[in-house]
């Protein structure tokens, strides 16, 4: 494992340094590191930096560190194994390099994870995201039973085929540590080695929003927001301003998660506004790709 | 004779995409070589890992003679141009060619030359078209590559007669070597045989043999449960899938906190068996136990991957017990009005509305099944309430079965919690049926509303398309009432669940509802009928008589003469009744007479008349007093007695009478007998 020297309880990686390793060990193979996006995402992959980034012939490597959102999954901070809001590791390289899986394994020794002492499993898991009009292959990476990877594979974002071929590595960065700190509970893991627990900074925010998305966001104003998101979107795309017209699809699709969690869409809506993002993101793509050239 | 060896390395591979391209590759192989006339001899095998698709042929012969041909040319006496065009496109000279004599005139011959074909040529040749055709039900290209594979190609071995064959396949090019690391690629080796290929990885621990290594797994954790004292119900698809997700497997024995055994086993054994791949343990009682086994790809040097195993189902089941305790105290009859923001199907209302009709249903069928009308009416409310359950939306498959687990912690009486538990059984060809009355009301209500509302929406299935499952609730239906010797008059329930949504307000073609439900329900029992070995004209037959009130009754007639069909009782019935029918059926149509279902007895000329008309009303009182629980066995019996009549009859009698009344007269005798077979039932399209 990564020694450091300040560590009262040695050998434990904490969260943030957890962080810090892959981000230097990403820096190392050519990565640019960048932010997370300033705007509620459900997921690294919708950063711009992999959505558009994922489409056209530019070659692109970054790695960055997003806090995702997924407000059905809240738990007011009583589950030791779920967050409504949480971080992911992302890293996507184009095209996908022949050596990857070599380099992905490194990562893990980055963070103390020895290849030959753990029982590391590459299994099936196709991914399709219906929201981004995406999808690809590759697998969910187990490390002694746990899930601590996505690896993908991108064949299609936006409807459009992506050539060459994006890879992108998600890495659940609670649950990693989870696994390297030994810790059943999530708010549990240290933060950094100084006696800060996840609890101290993300407890109170768990709750109050768990009681947000689940019982007071208004929805009848949420209803109206999307729609005029929906709008600006469109009005934004006809102006071939890809980026800002993104910008207000990712914000319809969290209005979208945070009315789901609130139950108000039936399985028919569901279906429909689903559909109504996918469209706007497939007309910001073609609108971006041409922008490439 | 040569070796021939082939090994396609990649990243992992999923097991069905996997052994797919095993089976297809090594077909096609040996297709080829048969159609090249080489000769096979010795050992062949086709092994795959995840990573690695190994094709093995001991000997194949090193090259084929291919014979002489004689190829025939033009006529000779077309033009002088045919000629010339055969001569060019079988690039030979004129001193090559003779004439010869056909049938059909003399043409032009050519004898093609003997010639040798090298196998390695062959094989370099075509092996990029053979690997083409692996049709992979799902495929991706990588990096800026064009090529399509199951998960990026990094390496193909190709050796003939311990060299490398040498091709190019995309922007891959063939090599004597191979990664030995599957996962760093950082390792080659190079291999000139398929033995030391096979030794090499052998001394790594590695099982090359899909064959070999599901064994293997077998026998170490039949020997770890054993010795342990544990039972252990592997099921087939699940050792299938982990002997191919590994390729140097160690079983792994591991716990859980007991604590957790209070959970309900399904959650248990779906958690350990679906989500993670392990093997749940019980004891000698059945009962489901804290141990369960791991087959890990790895040793577990430091005990990290037991570890990592054991808090990886913790986990999971700390989120299922949370749930568990839960949603087991939220009041379920509290929750009902919640079901009316789950939404049924389009165009049927919500769950709320599904399961108000089920309970009228349910009601309906209590009374004909004489069970308490209040346990079926609570049943029925409550029984879809887990669909909003947390536990159900983390285990799908547990539907109904969490309902009937929440349902008995809140102490609903015993019938209730077991027919929710089994509403939706059965659910395939192979499931279990429900035995209990309750369960079986609660399970036919439920499918015949899906069934009603779907046929009303005119979203019948067509072709083998079959959206939504409507096929599967069908035979469903079917097996619950023949499997359960249920007598049910479906017509009438079908018509009342029509009044019941048109009471929602949901309006449909009643008749063509109607009709297009029975025409399929009855498809479903011939198809039921064809499964168990039934013939297709008596199932038929018997469906012709008997229509969906009467699906017990008619599966079990076609059954019971299916079975007696090449014995003397049933293929002296069907004679019996086809004598008669044709003579009549013939007369009938020839004459073309008018029958009027009566007989005068005062025409009557002789005893053999006289005996049969009396066997026809003791017949006709036999099936007036028939009790449909009588055993139909009896029934064939019945109108085998017709025999010794029928014969003395036709032997003795002549129907064609020159006096017309006496001639009429007759035929309305063989009239009757064949309506006293009818009572079973109609015979005319049996096969005799």
């Amino acid at each position: 494992m990564v020694s450091n020297k300040k560590n009262s309880k040695k050998n434990i990686l904490s969260f943030q340094d957890a962080i810090l390793n892959l981000q230097k060990y990403w820096s190392k193979q050519g990565c640019i590191i960048l932010q997370p996006y300033d705007l509620e995402v459900g997921a690294g992959t919708f950063h711009p930096a992999t959505t558009l980034r994922s489409l056209g012939t530019k070659p692109w490597r970054t790695a960055y560190v997003q806090p995702s959102r997924r407000p059905t999954d809240g738990r007011y901070g009583d589950n030791p194994n779920r967050l409504q809001h949480y971080y992911q590791f992302q890293v996507l390289i184009k095209p996908s390099p022949d050596n990857i899986k070599k380099l992905y394994l490194n990562s893990l020794i980055s963070l103390g994870i020895k290849h030959d002492e753990h029982d590391i499993r590459f299994v099936e898991d196709d991914w399709e995201s219906p929201t981004l009009g995406a999808a690809g292959l590759g697998w969910e990476v187990w490390c002694d039973g746990m899930e601590i990877t996505q690896f993908t594979y991108f064949q299609q974002m936006a409807g459009i085929e992506c050539n060459p071929v994006s890879v992108e590595i998600t890495y659940g960065l609670e649950r990693l540590c989870m696994f390297i700190q030994n810790k059943k509970n999530i708010f549990e893991l240290n933060w950094n080695d100084r006696g800060i627990l996840y609890k101290d900074v993300f407890h109170q925010s768990e709750k109050e929003f768990s009681a947000y998305n689940f019982e007071y966001a208004n929805t009848d104003n949420l209803f109206k927001i999307f729609d005029m998101l929906e709008d600006e979107a469109k009005t934004l795309t006809e102006k071939k301003l890809s980026l800002p017209a993104y910008d207000q699809c990712l914000k319809a699709s969290h209005v979208f998660n945070i009315l789901d969690s609130r139950g108000v869409i039936s399985v028919a809506q569901r279906a429909e506004y689903i559909a109504r993002i996918r469209e706007l993101t497939i007309n910001i793509g073609k609108v971006w790709v041409a922008s490439q050239i | 004779m040569s070796e021939f060896f082939l090994e396609l390395f990649s990243e992992e591979i999923p097991p069905n995409l996997q052994i797919n391209a095993r089976e297809k590759l090594f077909l096609d192989l040996n297709k080829f070589f048969k159609e090249h006339e080489l000769k096979v001899k010795g050992s062949t095998a086709s092994f795959s890992t995840p990573n690695r698709i190994i094709i093995n042929f001991q000997h194949i012969s090193k090259n084929v003679l291919k014979k002489s041909q004689e190829i025939k040319g033009p006529s000779v006496n077309a033009k002088p141009e045919a000629l010339k065009g055969f001569l060019k496109s079988h690039k030979i000279k004129e001193s090559k060619i003779y004439s010869k004599s056909t049938e059909k005139g003399e043409f032009y011959f050519y004898n093609t030359p003997e010639y040798k074909i090298n196998t390695y040529d062959l094989l370099k040749e075509n092996l990029p078209m053979i690997l083409d055709k692996i049709n992979w039900n799902k495929s991706m290209k990588w990096g800026s590559n064009q090529m399509f594979w199951g998960r990026p190609l990094k390496s193909i071995l190709a050796i003939f007669d311990g060299k490398k064959i040498d091709f190019s396949y995309n922007h891959l090019k063939s090599s004597n070597f191979t990664f030995v690391d599957k996962d760093f690629e950082e390792k080659i080796k190079s291999f000139t045989n398929f033995k030391s290929y096979n030794a090499y990885f052998k001394s790594k621990k590695i099982i090359l043999s899909q064959d070999k290594r599901k064994e293997f797994i077998l026998n170490e954790l039949n020997k770890i449960s054993k010795r342990n004292n544990l039972l252990i119900d592997v099921q087939e698809n699940l050792i299938n899938e982990i002997t191919n997700i590994v390729e140097k497997p160690k079983i792994i024995l591991c716990e859980f906190d007991k604590k957790f055994l209070q959970i309900p086993k399904e959650i248990l054994v779906i958690t350990m068996q679906n989500h993670q791949k392990y093997i749940p343990t019980f004891d000698k009682n059945q009962n489901i136990t804290n141990f369960f086994l791991v087959v890990s790809d790895t040793k577990d040097l430091k005990g990290y991957v037991k570890l990592g195993n054991e808090r990886v189902v913790e986990a999971r089941l700390n989120d299922a017990e949370f749930f568990w305790n839960r949603n087991k105290s939220q009041n379920l009859i509290k929750q009902l009005s919640d079901l009316k923001k789950i939404n049924f199907f389009k165009g049927l209302g919500s769950y709320f509305e599904k399961t108000q009709r089920i309970k009228n249903l349910g009601s309906l069928i209590s009374d004909e099944f004489m069970i308490s009308k209040e346990k079926i009416e609570i049943a029925s409310s409550i029984c879809k309430v887990d669909l909003k359950s947390d536990l159900v939306a983390e285990f799908p498959e547990l539907q109904g079965i969490m309902g009937g687990y929440f349902a008995a912690a809140q102490g609903f009486e015993k019938e209730v919690c077991q027919s929710i538990s089994e509403h939706y059984l059965p659910s395939g060809l192979d499931s279990r049926v429900p035995k209990n009355l309750y369960s079986i009301t609660l399970s036919l209500s439920d499918k015949l509303d899906t069934l009603v509302g779907f046929f009303g929406l005119g979203l019948i299935p067509t072709g083998s398309r079959d959206p939504y499952a409507l096929r599967r609730y069908t035979i469903a239906l079917v097996r619950l009432i023949v499997e359960n010797k249920i007598k049910i008059k479906l017509r009438s329930i079908i018509n009342y669940s029509l009044t019941l949504y048109k009471e929602q307000g949901y309006e449909f073609d009643i008749t063509i509802v109607i009709k297009e439900l029975n025409n399929f329900i009855l498809d479903r029992l011939k198809n039921y009928s064809k499964d168990k070995d039934i013939r297709l004209d008596i199932i038929e037959s018997s469906i012709l008589s008997n229509d969906i009130d009467e699906l017990y009754n008619g599966y079990k007639k076609a059954e019971i003469l299916n079975r007696n069909i090449k014995k003397e009782l049933g293929k002296d019935v069907v004679e019996i009744y086809k004598r008669s029918s044709n003579i009549l059926n013939y007369e009938i149509n020839k004459n073309k007479l008018e029958l009027t279902d009566t007989v005068d007895t005062g025409l009557f000329k002789n005893d053999f008349e006289k005996n049969l008309y009396k066997k026809i009303q003791e017949t006709k009182k036999y099936f007036l007093n028939f009790d449909k629980n009588d055993n139909y066995e009896d029934s064939l019996k019945e109108l085998f007695k017709f025999k010794q009549d029928v014969n003395l009859f036709f032997d003795n009698v002549k129907v064609n009478d020159e006096n017309e009344l006496i001639k009429k007269n007759r035929l309305e005798l063989l009239n009757l007998l064949c309506k006293s077979f009818d009572n079973f039932f109609n015979f005319s399209k049996i096969e005799g």
